[in-house]
This record gives structure tokens, C-alpha cells and sequence, in this order.
């Protein structure tokens, strides 16, 4: 006996198998049977007629349904459940204050509270999945969610929305539920602005998702508060004389209509200011510094915006980054007051130097010469004076004037800038030449406060220039410096200086300058008491001088040659000497590098050391100290108006103690590739200097670079809640949207299950059963009797 | 830029500075000279006075401080490396000269030498023109005495020049043998010197054939952009690039 209460749900079946055509003929069939009963019976009356017209159309229906084996089938099922994912935002600006008081994170656990009852309530019917997500997605739980710490440092909503549509793409997924304050770290936030309409890529993604996505915004941007340098955008390397643009853009909120300045600064220093002009209607202002780096290294650069009261977040007004700047190419602006030999040689050198652009000129042609034709049959150009000494002079690393005359072309007027130029850092050199030094008239002139030497007052003839053939003596300093090294070995050195021919005069100076360093000297005249400096260097404000009386070091690399030598030495010296002059950082013997521009605190930054012998081959087993110093970013705060990179900075207290608790020292030993490498704790945010010291043959050494650890607060970088994001999406997907604290669970939309489980099934032939039969005969019994008593028989 | 300054700029207004007339480089010895060299065969020594000439000319109409007293050199001498730049004439073929003799030719070349060859066998392709080529051919076996087209530098080191003409006009363009972007030897057919070579009395040594005088001047044009172009290699082709390698880089705010 079939008990009907084991199945709750059935379905009719047609187990014959009669193709559709079969299916329609049997239909006519149908038809064209009835109507001829019909049309036969046509004379009787109306009752009696269509009796008998129904019991044949009965009869045939059964028999048609004999033939198309009906049977039920009997299921016992029950729905499985879809799923919902529940999408709670777990970033830092969660913990923000909402305008009304609490955090927005704290919103969100009293939401995850009244959650309690809506997944008991619509638990039969829907699965309920909770996910934290920061940067990424994260599976949690309910009570775990709601009991969690907003510490992530992104809020990548877009890519948790992405990781959903995957994670259910073979699920029946009935909907989503994103608590957030709105804000997308993801491309979502990016491509979407602030009252802007979704894109169709958005819409793509929500599609995709084929679920309702509700959306709970934990805060709104009404009555919120706040400036934050929102972005940043800078290269990380530049080049030493390039401009270098660094585009900021500022986003401001609940400010009205006002103004404030951005300042850009370089260790502390400031160098551009840029005004904002707040409008209520706008958010995002795009501000670009421009500027120009004039030194090779890392340098600390901070973004600002003023503080003001009742902002939501300060920490976003400030963005510290790093940049190094380095050298393309060796810029040089070689002047000649003549062609010679020695004019010959040196630019030979420099334009075979593929790491040197060289801009020569030359004076070709003077008053005195003797003109016999029109100017369009010369080649000559004017001397663009202006353009070199006034416009340009800024780009180039090194400017020589190799014995050049500055009288006659009207660069009197460009030697203050020269020197300026010099001063600001860049490098210069004069070379000897009857029109150089005291001959060329540079006496109490703006070179000669940069020169490294005294000119004579005098202009006799034999005050400034001695024809004497010569071959210069190195002083200590030259035995030592890189300049004058032309072997490694000291002694080798000496010979090489010793057998390279002689200079062929000089130009007289009366002797170095205070501070200056004479690498070599005239062998018999004396000045200011000792031998006549011919090569000597100095300093010049941040800029590098070097003074070579002679114009025939050319002879160096050809004559040399000729005497069974090489070229080698002549190179290997102005090689050198270029260096110097441009303070090329390849030339020191000891030098530290952090290869990260910022770590994050609690980790460990690694300085490479690299330590080189005199003649640059690898200092091996040398002993050093390593010290990192540490200086939080407040320090910067308070440097001196200057910005002098020297100056102490008055620290705050905690900062102080904060720096020496962070300072670390320890020794070192180079290895068999003069390296060592270490590994030192980054603990707090600020700048830490690493500094590599050792006493080697060549003196103490000391190299130092810096990097930067910032906590990573770009996820502050933007706060201000999205929930027309939020609002935009649920519209979207039919889902519904709301602001907390106003949430009432019941209201989500979600799609009911599509997917059943079957538990029991019967399938009962209707067709294969005598009643059926019975049926059919009892109908045909019934049309014969009545047939017969109203006489159609 | 004003006419004034245009002036200044070109070098013609008046030296700003009385540098005493006997300073003149700091002593001969940095002054330019060509040396003639003496390669050991017959015809060496022909057009004598053209070096002095051309040296004369270029202290007269250029910038150069220049030695007219110029040296006969051979190529053994260790002094052949003190004169970057020397010059080759001859009349008739001779015999090739030995290996190490052009060994020590080939160093001086490639260490920054420049040698001007100019025959003055007033043919095309004469035994001399023959000689040397073979020669250099036998210093840079994988180098071809190339023409020295009307765009090198040679043709505007100074002068303008359309033409390398010397005492005669019967090659169009010199020959030369470069390294890099750097000739190292010209060979002239057009006997350049010929054309310079005054006697004692100051009158011309030979005629000018076919331009007369005209040519003669071009020949002093030719023979100063050789010298200009010894000490300044490639410098005149470095000013069209100025305008591109000043802008390009931008070291300014605007």
C-alpha cells in the first residue's frame, strides 16, 4: 500500500515515446473522431447528442493516454540552501570616529550583533559566510568579525567582490552583504570618483556576482572633517641638473571655502610652497612641484598640509618619501681660447668618453687676425656667451676654460655667475695657457676668489709665465690623492711621474690658496716661500676647483707614446681629475648602500658595505665600525630655517630618547670581495642613517646612505566615507542599502535557493493498471446501452 | 644678441686685455707646427717653403699660435710624437718603405697623429699617389683610402670650401683614411703646397692652373682648414648638435 506522507512533491510523466508528429496526428485523429460523432449524431437532440459525443471524445482520451504511458512521480525533497557572503571592511579607517560619536568599526559590531538573529531566522534558507578583508579576503566568522581589531592596511573591496565571484562561481550564490565605510583601495575606488555613476567594468564585476548585493555603509561623509595629501606620485630616481616634477594631489573635506599652502620640503628645508583654493563642490586638487636637484644622492622629501582643528585624521596632512638622484652624463662645457695641441688632446678625451657630453668652443679667430673675405664664406658662429655663461651654465657638471681669455668676448660680465655657479656646487677648471690664470687677466676678477690659487699682481711678462721645460713633483697629498694616482703602487707611482716627459713652461702663480691642496709643483721656481703649485684643488663653496698651469699635459698621451710609453697615463689623469671635479661617488674607497628606500617598522633593513684598497682593488679582511642613527620625522619639523643638513635639530624629548634607543653599533670585517652585508632592526618610524667607518692606507674612510621607514598609512591617505559607493552598487544589483546605526537585517534582499535534495521517489505507472481498463470499457459500455435506447443503433 | 655683441661674439671687437707681444703660448714649443717628414726616399723634400707659407697664413688669419720654423722629421725620431700633425710630399714613386718604419707610422696615427699627404706630380694616380697608397694600405690592411666627400668637416673646419683645389685642379675631392668618425691621413692629388711655395723674394714658386690666383687662395683656404682641422678634429660638426643637446636637457623650472 502506498503511504502517501512519505512524499511532499510529484510530478506527472509521459514514459511513451511518441515523437511530436505522432503526437499531432493522434490529435487530429482526435479531432476528426469527434466531429463525426458529432456530424452523425447531428439529428438528435441537443443533451442525447453531445452525451454521446463526450463518452466516445472520454474513450479516446483514454485510449490516447494508454498509449502515452502516464506515471507519476513521487519525491520526497527538501531545499538545500544558497549561500550569502557577508563582506566586513577590517581597514584602519574603520577605527576613524564617526561625526556622531564611536568608531566606525565600533558600528560595525553592533551591526554583526543584530546579524545574530537574521542568520537564525533565514538560516534554513541561506548559508552564511563571514569574511574580513583589508588588502585581502580573509574567511572569519560572525562573533570572530564582530570582536575583531581594524588594523589592515588597504581596504580592497574591489578585489574581495572578485574573490567572492570566484570562490561561488559553481555555488548558487543568493547574495552579499558589505559592511564597510566605502572606501576602495582597489581599482573600484579608483575608477569610480565621488559622485560619479559606476563604470561599466564595475557593473561587469557586479554582474558577475548574480546575487543581490546589500550594502551597509558604517559612516557617511556628512559633517566629516579632514585634509590628507591623498597621493604622492614621484619617480624614484632623478637626475642630478634635470627637473624633476613630483605631482601631489590633496583631498579636502568639510572645509568650506577657504585656503591653505602645501609646502614641499627637502630635509626640512623648504623649497615650494603651492595654494590650495578650497571650493565646497570639490574634493581632489592636483598640485605639482617642480624643482632641481644640484647633488647626486638620497635625499628625504616631505609633503605638508596645515593641521586644522576637528579633522577626522592628521597624520594623512604629511607624506615623507625618498628620491636619489643620479647622474645621466657628465655634462662638460669646454672653452678654448685658441686651438692647440693640448685643446686637441683633452677633447679627444672627453668625446671618446661615452659617459661625458661635451660642449666645446672654441675662439677661432680674433681682432688681430687678418680678414679677407665676407662672413658667408667662414664657417664661424658667434660665441654664444650668454646662452653658456647665463642660461645653460646651470646643466653642466664641469665647465673648463682651457686657456681661454675672458677680456675680449664680454664674458667679464658672466664671471660673478661662473663663480656663483661654482659655489652652488658645480666643478671648474683652468687649464695653463698664455691666456690663463694671471696672463688672462683673472687677477681680482670673481675666478680668482674661486681659484685654488694666488695670481701674481703683476703682468710683466715674466711675473705670469716661465718658458722652462719641467717635470712636476708630486707633494704628499699628490702621492696619495686619486687625482695624481696613476699606479697603485706608491713607488710605481713615483716612477711613472718621474719618466712621463716634461711640461713645456708654465703659467706663474704667486701660491696656493688657504686650504687648498697642491698635488704638484714646479721642481725649481719658488713662490710664497716654497715650490710654485703647477696642479692644484680646492673646494669652493659646495663646488670643486683644480688649477693646472701647464698646457701641455697633451704630451702625457702623445709624446709618451712616442717614447715607448702609453696613452694610458693621460687618460687615467684627466679620468681622475673629471671625477674629482664632478665628486663622482664611484671614487670613494668606502661605500654603504641600503638597497630599499623604506622599510616597515618591526622589520630589518640590509646595508652593503663595499671597501676598496687605494687602487680600488677589494679591501679584504679590514675591520670597520657600522652605526645606524636613528631620527624620528618630527625632527625635521624643527630644523632651522636654513635647512642645513649639518645642524642639529632641536629634538622633543621623547624624540630624543626615541633616537638613541634606536641607534645601533657594531663592528665589521670585510670578506675576501672587501663586502660585508648587515642586517639591522627597523623598530620606528623616521629616517635611519647607516654609517661605515674604517682607517685604511689611504686614511679614515666613511661612507653613509639613508633610507626611510614609514608606517604605511596610505590606507589613511584617503578617509572619507563612500557610501554613495555603497549606495551605487545595491542599486546595481537590486540589493538594499543602508547607514548604520539604522540596519535592520530582515531588510536584506536575498535570492531564494534554486537547488533541491531529493530523498525518496516513486515513479507509478498510471497506463499498466486494469482500472484503467475497466474505465475505458465501462465508458464504451455505457455510450453502446445508450445508443440503443434512443435508437442509433 | 645686438650688432655689438655679435661682434664681441665673433672675436672681433678689440682684445680687452694687452697681453705683452713676445708672450705667444708659454713658449714655441706650445706653439703649432706642421713637421715635414722625411720618409728616406728621393722627392721628400720638394715644395719646402709651402709648410712655412701655410703656417705664415694661418697665424695671420686665425686664433692658432703658430711655429713657422717647422721640423723635418723621419720616423724613427722619438720628436715625431712631439708634432701631432705632418706632412708628406713627393714627386715620384719609391720603393715600400720598411715594415718597422710603418709600424711606428701606424702608432703615431692611431695615438692621435695626423698626416697630410700631398703629391705634387701634378698626374692622376702617379707613381707617387701609387706609392703611398700602397703603403697606407699596407699600415690599415682593412681600412680603404676612401673619397672625403664635400660635407667633412675638412671642407669647414674654417673656410667654407666647395673644392679641395691646390696648385692644380685635377682630383675633385681628397682621399683619406678614418678611424671612427677621425681621419687619420688625407691624401691630396691637387699638390696643395705647390700652390703655397713662395721663394725668398715673395714671389709665388708656380703657377696656379686653371683658376689662377682665385684657386691660389682657395688652395691657403684648404691648406688652414687641414690645420684647423688637425687641432680641432670634428669640432665645427659638433655645432649643429648644440641647439638639440642644450635642450635636451631640461635643468630649469619654467
Amino acid at each position: 500500500m502506498l503511504n502517501w506522507e512519505l512524499y511532499n512533491d510529484g510530478d506527472l510523466l509521459w514514459l511513451g515515446d511518441w515523437s511530436l508528429p505522432w503526437l499531432i496526428a493522434l490529435a487530429i485523429l482526435g479531432v476528426l473522431v469527434i466531429g463525426i460523432s458529432a456530424y452523425d449524431l447531428r439529428s438528435m437532440p441537443g443533451r442525447r447528442r453531445w452525451t454521446l459525443v463526450a463518452l466516445r471524445g472520454a474513450v479516446y482520451a483514454f485510449a490516447v493516454g494508454l498509449l502515452l504511458e502516464p506515471a507519476v512521480d513521487l519525491k520526497h525533497v527538501t531545499k538545500v540552501k544558497n549561500d550569502v557572503a557577508v563582506l566586513v571592511d577590517t581597514s584602519r579607517t574603520m577605527e576613524l570616529r564617526t561625526v556622531e560619536g564611536g568608531t566606525r568599526f565600533e558600528r560595525v559590531g553592533e551591526a554583526l550583533k543584530a546579524f545574530e538573529s537574521t542568520v537564525e531566522q533565514r538560516g534554513s534558507e541561506h548559508e552564511f559566510h563571514f569574511y574580513g578583508y583589508d588588502g585581502e579576503l580573509q574567511s572569519s566568522s560572525r562573533g570572530a568579525l564582530a570582536e575583531a581589531d581594524a588594523d589592515g592596511n588597504a581596504s580592497n573591496l574591489t578585489g574581495a567582490l572578485e574573490k567572492v565571484s570566484e570562490e561561488f562561481k559553481s555555488s548558487d550564490l543568493g547574495g552579499v552583504v558589505v559592511i564597510s565605510d566605502g572606501i576602495d583601495t582597489g581599482s573600484i575606488g579608483q575608477r569610480v570618483p565621488p559622485g560619479e555613476t559606476l563604470d561599466e567594468a564595475t557593473r561587469q564585476l557586479l554582474a558577475s556576482l548574480e546575487a543581490p548585493v546589500n550594502t551597509v555603509a558604517a559612516a557617511t561623509d556628512d559633517g566629516i572633517k579632514d585634509v590628507a595629501i591623498a597621493e604622492v606620485r614621484h619617480d624614484d630616481f632623478a637626475f642630478v641638473h634635470n627637473k624633476v616634477s613630483i605631482e601631489v594631489t590633496v583631498q579636502v573635506v568639510g572645509m568650506g571655502e577657504t585656503s591653505f599652502p602645501v609646502q614641499l620640503r627637502r630635509r626640512g628645508e623648504l623649497l615650494q610652497t603651492r595654494t590650495v583654493e578650497v571650493k565646497p563642490e570639490k574634493r581632489r586638487y592636483d598640485l605639482t612641484f617642480e624643482f632641481v636637484p644640484k647633488e647626486i644622492g638620497k635625499e628625504i622629501y616631505s609633503v605638508s598640509a596645515p593641521e586644522f582643528s576637528g579633522e577626522a585624521l592628521l597624520t594623512n596632512n604629511l607624506s615623507h618619501f625618498l628620491q636619489n638622484v643620479i647622474r645621466d652624463k657628465i655634462r662638460v662645457l669646454q672653452v678654448v681660447g685658441q686651438p692647440s695641441w693640448d685643446e686637441r688632446f683633452l677633447r679627444r678625451f672627453l668625446k671618446e668618453n661615452s659617459n661625458v657630453d661635451l660642449i666645446s668652443f672654441f675662439i677661432l679667430r680674433t681682432s688681430s687676425n687678418v680678414n679677407l673675405v665676407t662672413p658667408d664664406e667662414l664657417s664661424l658662429i658667434p660665441f654664444p656667451t650668454r646662452e653658456l655663461f647665463e642660461q645653460e651654465l646651470g646643466s653642466f657638471d664641469l665647465v673648463i676654460f682651457q686657456n681661454f681669455n675672458f677680456g675680449p668676448y664680454n664674458v667679464a660680465r658672466y664671471l660673478p655667475e661662473i663663480a656663483k655657479y661654482v659655489k652652488d656646487g658645480g666643478g671648474f677648471a683652468m687649464i695653463g695657457g698664455d691666456k690663463s690664470f694671471a696672463s688672462g687677466g683673472y687677477a681680482d676678477t670673481p675666478i680668482e676668489d674661486i681659484l685654488p690659487v694666488e695670481l701674481p699682481s703683476s703682468r710683466q711678462p715674466s711675473a705670469v709665465i716661465n718658458l722652462e721645460d719641467f717635470r712636476p713633483e708630486l707633494t704628499d697629498a699628490g702621492r696619495r690623492h686619486p687625482i695624481t694616482q696613476l699606479a697603485f703602487d706608491p713607488e710605481a707611482n713615483r716612477k711613472i711621474w718621474d719618466s712621463l716627459p716634461k711640461l713645456r713652461g708654465t703659467n706663474v702663480v704667486a701660491g696656493p690658496k688657504p686650504g687648498a691642496t697642491v698635488l704638484a709643483r714646479h721642481p725649481t721656481l719658488r713662490r710664497a716661500g716654497g715650490k710654485m703649485p703647477v696642479l692644484t684643488i680646492s673646494n669652493a663653496g659646495d663646488g670643486r676647483v683644480m688649477a693646472l698651469t701647464s698646457d701641455s699635459t697633451w704630451r702625457w698621451g702623445f709624446e709618451n707614446v712616442g717614447q715607448g710609453g702609453t696613452p694610458r697615463e693621460y687618460s687615467v689623469f684627466w679620468n681622475s681629475a673629471i671625477r674629482w671635479l664632478i665628486k663622482d661617488p664611484e671614487l670613494k674607497l668606502i661605500q654603504v648602500d641600503i638597497p630599499e628606500e623604506n622599510y616597515a617598522p618591526g622589520s630589518s633593513l640590509k646595508a652593503n658595505v663595499r671597501l676598496s684598497k687605494p687602487d680600488y682593488r677589494p679591501a679584504r679582511n679590514v675591520d670597520g665600525r657600522l652605526e645606524m642613527s636613528y631620527r624620528p620625522f618630527e625632527s625635521l619639523e624643527n630644523r632651522n630655517e636654513a635647512g642645513d643638513a649639518s645642524a642639529t635639530p632641536t629634538m622633543r624629548g621623547s624624540a630624543s630618547a626615541e633616537r638613541k634607543a634606536n641607534d645601533i653599533q657594531r663592528t665589521f670585517t670585510t670578506d675576501h670581495e672587501g663586502r660585508h652585508s648587515a642586517s639591522l632592526p627597523v623598530e620606528a618610524p623616521g629616517i635611519y642613517r647607516v654609517t661605515a667607518r674604517t682607517e685604511t692606507e689611504a686614511g679614515q674612510l666613511e661612507d653613509s646612505d639613508i633610507t626611510l621607514s614609514t608606517a604605511d598609512v596610505e590606507e589613511l591617505r584617503q578617509i572619507v566615507p563612500r557610501d554613495d559607493l555603497l549606495d551605487a552598487m545595491a542599486r546595481a544589483t537590486d540589493g538594499t542599502f543602508s547607514v548604520l546605526p539604522n540596519f535592520d537585517p530582515s531588510d536584506l534582499v536575498f535570492d531564494a535557493s534554486e537547488r533541491v535534495e531529493i530523498n525518496r521517489r516513486k515513479v507509478i505507472h498510471l497506463w499498466d493498471s486494469v482500472v484503467v481498463f475497466g474505465i475505458i470499457l465501462v465508458l464504451l459500455a455505457v455510450e453502446w446501452t445508450l445508443r440503443r435506447q434512443w435508437g442509433r443503433l | 644678441m645686438d650688432r655689438r655683441q655679435f661682434l664681441a661674439g665673433l672675436g672681433l671687437s678689440g682684445l680687452g686685455l694687452a697681453i705683452p707681444s713676445s708672450l705667444r703660448a708659454l713658449g714655441d714649443s706650445s706653439d703649432v707646427t706642421i713637421g715635414r717628414l722625411n720618409y728616406g726616399a728621393a722627392g721628400w723634400d720638394v715644395r719646402d717653403s709651402g709648410i712655412r707659407r701655410l703656417l705664415q697664413e694661418v697665424e695671420k688669419r686665425t686664433s692658432v699660435s703658430v711655429n713657422p720654423d717647422y721640423p723635418t722629421l723621419t720616423l724613427q725620431q722619438e720628436a715625431l710624437f712631439e708634432h701631432p700633425m705632418v706632412a708628406m710630399f713627393g714627386d715620384r714613386g719609391f720603393d715600400p718603405l720598411p715594415v718597422d718604419r710603418l709600424k711606428r707610422l701606424r702608432t703615431y696615427l692611431q695615438s692621435g697623429g695626423f698626416l697630410v699627404v700631398d703629391s705634387s706630380e701634378g698626374v692622376r694616380n702617379g707613381p707617387f699617389f701609387q706609392s703611398v697608397k700602397r703603403d697606407l694600405s699596407r699600415i690599415f690592411p682593412d681600412r680603404d683610402l676612401a673619397p672625403i666627400g664635400g660635407d667633412h668637416v675638412t671642407h669647414k673646419a674654417f673656410y667654407l670650401i666647395d673644392e679641395p683645389v691646390g696648385r692644380l685642379s685635377i682630383s675633385d675631392s681628397m682621399l683619406g683614411i678614418s678611424d671612427g668618425d677621425r681621419l687619420l691621413a688625407v691624401v691630396s692629388q691637387n699638390d696643395i703646397f705647390g700652390a703655397l711655395a713662395r721663394d725668398n723674394f715673395g714671389n709665388w714658386e708656380y703657377d696656379v692652373r686653371p683658376g689662377g690666383e682665385q684657386q691660389r687662395e682657395m688652395a691657403f683656404r684648404l691648406g688652414i682648414n687641414l690645420v684647423m682641422y688637425a687641432l680641432c678634429v670634428n669640432y665645427k660638426a659638433d655645432q649643429v648638435h648644440v641647439p638639440f643637446i642644450l635642450k635636451r636637457r631640461k635643468w630649469k623650472v619654467d
